[in-house]
């Protein structure tokens, strides 16, 4: 048995780095691997206990003693952002703040016939996948090779971080991921756990491997999503929308990490959503508490923001007598206004809507939806009701990906992506890309990916990129041996690449079916060693030959792609128990181009079910001494199979993505964006309000507190 | 989410068991272990040795003796929830099992083991107050009866004395013009309830209410009966005025339990609501239950 503490840390080992640009220098609010003199939060690592099995590491940690004096708490933003407060780091309780400011708000609200002032609040949520976070390190000491199996979303990013904190060079870690069901932004970033374990097992020269539970897993995974939205929007007469306002307080806990301050500044960007609007001015402020710090969850920013406008824009049509979805028609961004650039950045990214007729979408969307068929009317204390929310999805973001097509001696097909796989089907998707430039089965195409050790370069998994940046790499890649097949096979045959095509696996002289050669003869004919073509035979030293093999990278569109989606949802609520049924939900979104219809579906239908949790049951809880209330799945609630209603997804190819050549948009945070502000909506409808419905998740008490 | 160190022993007879917990006081007997395993794992519980019943046929077992139904305390939820007999003897055990957790976990668990845990939010607690059932169980002393009103002490406690085992649960015959109900009100189908209620009455053949039993469950540490609410309804026919009497006659002080999102208000609240749901359907089933 062997317990370590921050004094056995290496000395001067750097605290875990944010990975995304913040609105300020967020250096003094970030977390060292384990805890020295000060806990922030319940759940913060003090101590790590290693012994051969977990029950005797776990015996072990209760004699684990620890000298505990009480502090004040800071256990939320009210608390923190008093004048007093105490300061939870030296440089105090705010890590940034910001402002945008865009077109004349002031004149806007000035002169508008109506005006709508809000205050919504979302709640501290999480992402929860299936498989809690575990990592396997093992050193091998004489070869200098580190090997870490675990982590799931940024394999590649993950590496460069461990071998700065490690000082070990890069190429002595491999990073491989297990097959895991689910990261929804929380798992995989590097948390303390990422640095602990890889270095105890070079320190203690033996594997170490560590699977938290599921009480530690509440307590140490990100959060995110706690946020306070004051909101004010003005409309003409005419029913044209004229102005945003947004006031935006985010709690991040105890200190930034990773994400930085991007959750909060995807709201602030996105907030002005699929509107028309020139006006727009917001606040924002990123503030600690005494709570577990917090990070990106399916959809971030995107989920709050959507919730807050969508009510609000149902404020103003009723205010002023529109219809909520005539609203929403008027208000639009049209076809021929594309591309969108609100003029914010969110996260370091652009809003840029790239393409997009997003009132073709709409009304196809409600027709889908039977929207204008009245609903049976219900009797006793049931009451009915229908929501809207209209979003755009940003997917896509960063900055490249990397993708290496490799064809054997055999024949057969390797895709090696620097992406990796949390369930989402990469290996079925990205093998069909490569199946088509190369035309071989797909299911002869093997796909690896989320291993550092077979591709030097990778993207990773988030931001609803695989699709997109992976998928286009792949393709760069694959097209790439295509011609070099084509090229080779073009000297081999003696004629011209023009007269040569791919058909079924062989490169084939154009009209002559099975003439030519296949991909594993023309492979042969560069492979090292017995290469009689493309190279001299003069020459004896042969650089950056690597046979039929190509390795392609692309360069991401800053403002990524953006998906227009609607939600529609119909409710029916019991007035005086507060319990809120779906009926029915849709999703209806413009994925530009679906490789695979069937994953997509999965993703939107899987996205919008996640999203009814976010939107009805999902809530960590903290009292006020900042003590966690929710750390099983008994307090925790998420939806499960006897909770999901039935789901309809509308996949339409509409308008391909300019920003990449396949044309394809990310779906993967879709299906949950909209759910929270179409289920207000539709709640606020059912119960005939308008102030009331502005905390999500919608609990029942909320909801009997709200009709009464 | 190991737990800490504990022996372990299967007993094939009660006698055997009764001496194994006699002797051993920080020991628990073992049942379906549907919530004391958790609980270990997470090392909420810690006991010195676990004695485990499962091994103990003659626990489990559903009998009719002189119109009333017996119940051995290891009959699996499962069990019952399938069993003509308690449906026929006993239909609001019947109607409560069903909101019992899911079928994983009443395939495991007993009736025994979820009256000994007396968990203020589960149903059987509940019901067996309504129902006024009777708690057989033996230590090395012998056999002793204990009356519902008496067994459930405090959240999580009960009556059942150190080295004693609950042996059987025995609910007196129904009688004609005997109406029940059982609703609760959770956030998901098979979590345990924020609030449930139980209803067990009868009725005059006038349709005056002749007798009733009412207990919440999920608003304090043990099962609440609620007498003056039995009180409002007694002698009358029951009917929308009547019925909103009873449901107002719960007093806010009956509500003691109160967690993050489900306050003491809105546990009065949801009370009220259910138990007027509750009588309507067991004034229903009064009148068609003529026998």
């Amino acid at each position: 048995v062997t317990v370590v503490t921050a004094e056995d840390l290496p000395a001067g080992v750097p605290p875990i780095p944010c990975r995304i640009p913040a609105h300020g220098d967020v250096t003094p609010f970030l977390q060292a691997p384990l805890a020295k003199e000060i806990i922030r939060y319940v759940g913060e690592p003090v101590a790590v206990v290693v012994a051969q099995t977990r029950a005797l590491a776990e015996d072990a940690a209760e004699v684990v003693e620890i000298d505990w004096q009480p502090l004040e708490q800071v256990a939320n933003v009210a608390a923190a952002l008093t004048p007093n407060a105490t300061e939870i780091h030296a440089a105090g309780n705010v890590a940034t703040s910001w402002s945008i400011n865009l077109g004349n708000v002031d004149e806007a609200f000035a002169s508008a016939a109506v005006t709508i002032e809000h205050k919504f609040s979302t709640s501290r949520q999480t992402g929860l996948p299936l498989e809690t976070r575990g990592l396997l390190a093992a050193y091998d000491a004489p070869r200098r090779q580190l090997e870490v199996h675990g982590p799931t979303k940024i394999p590649h990013t993950n590496r460069r971080m461990l071998s700065a904190m490690l000082k070990l060079p890069e190429g002595n870690i491999r990073f491989v991921e297990p097959d895991v069901g689910g990261s929804f932004g929380v798992r995989g970033e590097f948390y303390p756990e990422d640095f602990l374990i890889p270095w105890l097992a070079i320190r203690l020269r033996k594997p170490v491997r560590w699977i938290e539970d599921r009480f530690e897993h509440f307590s140490a995974i990100n959060h995110s999503r706690q946020s306070e939205l004051e909101v004010r929007a003005a409309a003409d007469a005419k029913g044209n929308l004229t102005a945003f306002e947004l006031r935006l307080t985010s709690d991040m806990g105890a200190y930034m990490r990773t994400h930085g301050d991007v959750v909060p500044s995807y709201i602030a960007a996105g907030f002005p959503g699929p509107y028309r609007v020139r006006n727009y001015r917001a606040q924002a402020r990123s503030v600690l508490t005494n709570k577990s710090p917090t990070g990106t969850i399916r959809s971030p920013g995107t989920f709050e923001a959507n919730f807050a406008r969508e009510r609000v824009i149902d404020m103003l049509a009723s205010k002023l007598g529109i219809d909520a979805a005539e609203f929403r028609r008027r208000n639009l961004i049209r076809a021929h206004e594309m591309p969108w650039h609100v003029g914010t950045t969110g996260g370091g990214h652009p809003t840029t809507y790239d393409s997009g007729d997003f009132l073709a979408i709409f009304e196809r969307a409600l027709t889908e939806f039977d929207w204008d068929t009245q609903s049976e009317p219900l009797a006793g204390t049931l009451v009915a009701g229908r929501g809207i929310s209209v979003s755009v999805e940003p997917s896509a973001l960063g900055i490249f990906e990397s993708a290496r097509v490799e064809v054997d001696l055999g024949g057969h097909v390797r895709v090696v992506a620097g992406c990796t796989s949390q369930g989402q089907g990469q290996e079925t998707s990205l093998a069909q890309v490569a199946a088509e430039v190369l035309t071989v089965p797909a299911d002869r195409i093997t796909v690896v990916h989320g291993d550092t050790g077979q591709i030097q370069f990778g993207g990773g998994t988030n931001a609803s990129r695989s699709a997109v940046m992976a998928g286009n790499a792949v393709y760069a890649a694959a097209t790439e041996v295509r011609k070099k097949a084509i090229r080779t096979a073009a000297q081999k045959l003696e004629c011209a690449e023009n007269d040569l095509t791919l058909r079924d696996g062989r490169v084939e002289i154009v009209g002559a079916p099975g003439s030519g050669l296949t991909l594993g003869e023309t492979a042969r004919l560069v492979a090292p060693g017995d290469h009689q073509l493309l190279i001299s035979p003069g020459n004896t030293i042969i650089p950056d030959n690597d046979g039929l093999t190509a390795t392609s990278d692309i360069r991401g569109v800053p403002s990524g792609t953006s998906v227009f989606a609607v939600h529609l949802a119909e409710v029916v609520i019991d007035r005086d128990t507060g319990q809120i049924q779906v009926k029915r939900i849709l999703v209806a979104c413009d994925v530009g181009r679906a490789i695979n219809p069937m994953i997509v579906e999965g993703q939107l239908i899987g996205g919008v079910v996640q999203g009814l949790g976010f939107a009805l049951l999902e809530e960590i809880g903290y009292d006020d001494q900042g003590q966690l209330q929710t750390a099983t799945l008994a307090d925790y609630l998420v939806p499960g199979a006897y909770d999901a209603p039935v789901v309809k997804a509308v996949l339409i190819e509409q308008a391909r993505s300019p920003s990449n050549p396949l044309g394809v948009k990310g779906v993967g945070e879709v299906g949950p964006t909209g759910v929270g502000a179409a289920i207000g909506n539709a709640v606020a409808n059912a119960l005939r309000l308008q102030g009331g419905i502005d905390t999500l998740p919608l609990t029942p008490e909320r909801i009997v507190a709200a009709a009464s | 989410m190991k737990p800490a160190p504990f022996k372990y022993f299967a007993p094939q007879n009660l006698d055997q068991a009764i001496e194994l917990l006699t002797a051993d006081d920080q020991a628990r007997p073992l049942a379906g272990g549907q919530s004391l395993v958790p609980m270990m794992n997470f090392r909420l519980a810690r006991p010195s040795a676990l004695v485990d019943l499962n091994r103990i046929p003659e626990l489990s077992s559903i009998r009719e003796v002189d119109g009333a139904l017996h119940i051995g305390s290891m009959t699996r939820q499962a069990a019952l929830l399938a069993s003509p007999l308690v449906r026929r003897l006993a239909p609001l055990v019947t109607d409560a099992i069903a909101f019992v957790g899911h079928p994983p976990t009443r395939a495991r668990g007993t009736i025994g083991g979820s009256l000994a845990n007396a968990d203020p939010a589960a149903e059987l607690p509940v019901v067996a107050l309504a129902l006024d059932a009777e708690f057989a169980v033996r230590g090395v002393g012998g056999d002793r009866v204990i009356h519902a009103g008496d067994f459930f002490k405090g959240m999580f406690e009960t009556a059942i004395g150190h080295g004693e085992l609950l042996t059987e649960i025995r609910i007196v015959p129904r009688l004609p013009r005997a109406g029940h109900a059982f609703l609760e009100f959770a956030r998901r189908y098979g979590d345990f309830a924020i609030v449930s209620v139980a209803v067990n009455l009868r009725l005059e053949n006038s349709d005056r209410c002749e007798s009733s039993r009412i207990v919440l469950g999920g608003v304090g540490p043990v099962p609440v009966r609620c007498e003056t609410v039995e009180e409002q309804l007694q002698g009358r026919v029951l009917n929308e005025t009547t019925i909103d009497a009873g449901c107002g006659a719960i007093h806010a002080d009956n509500i003691e339990l109160e967690s993050r999102g489900a306050s003491r208000q809105y546990r009065l609240h949801l009370a009220r609501v259910l138990l007027k749901r509750a009588l309507q359907q067991a004034r229903h089933f009064a009148k068609m239950n003529l026998q």
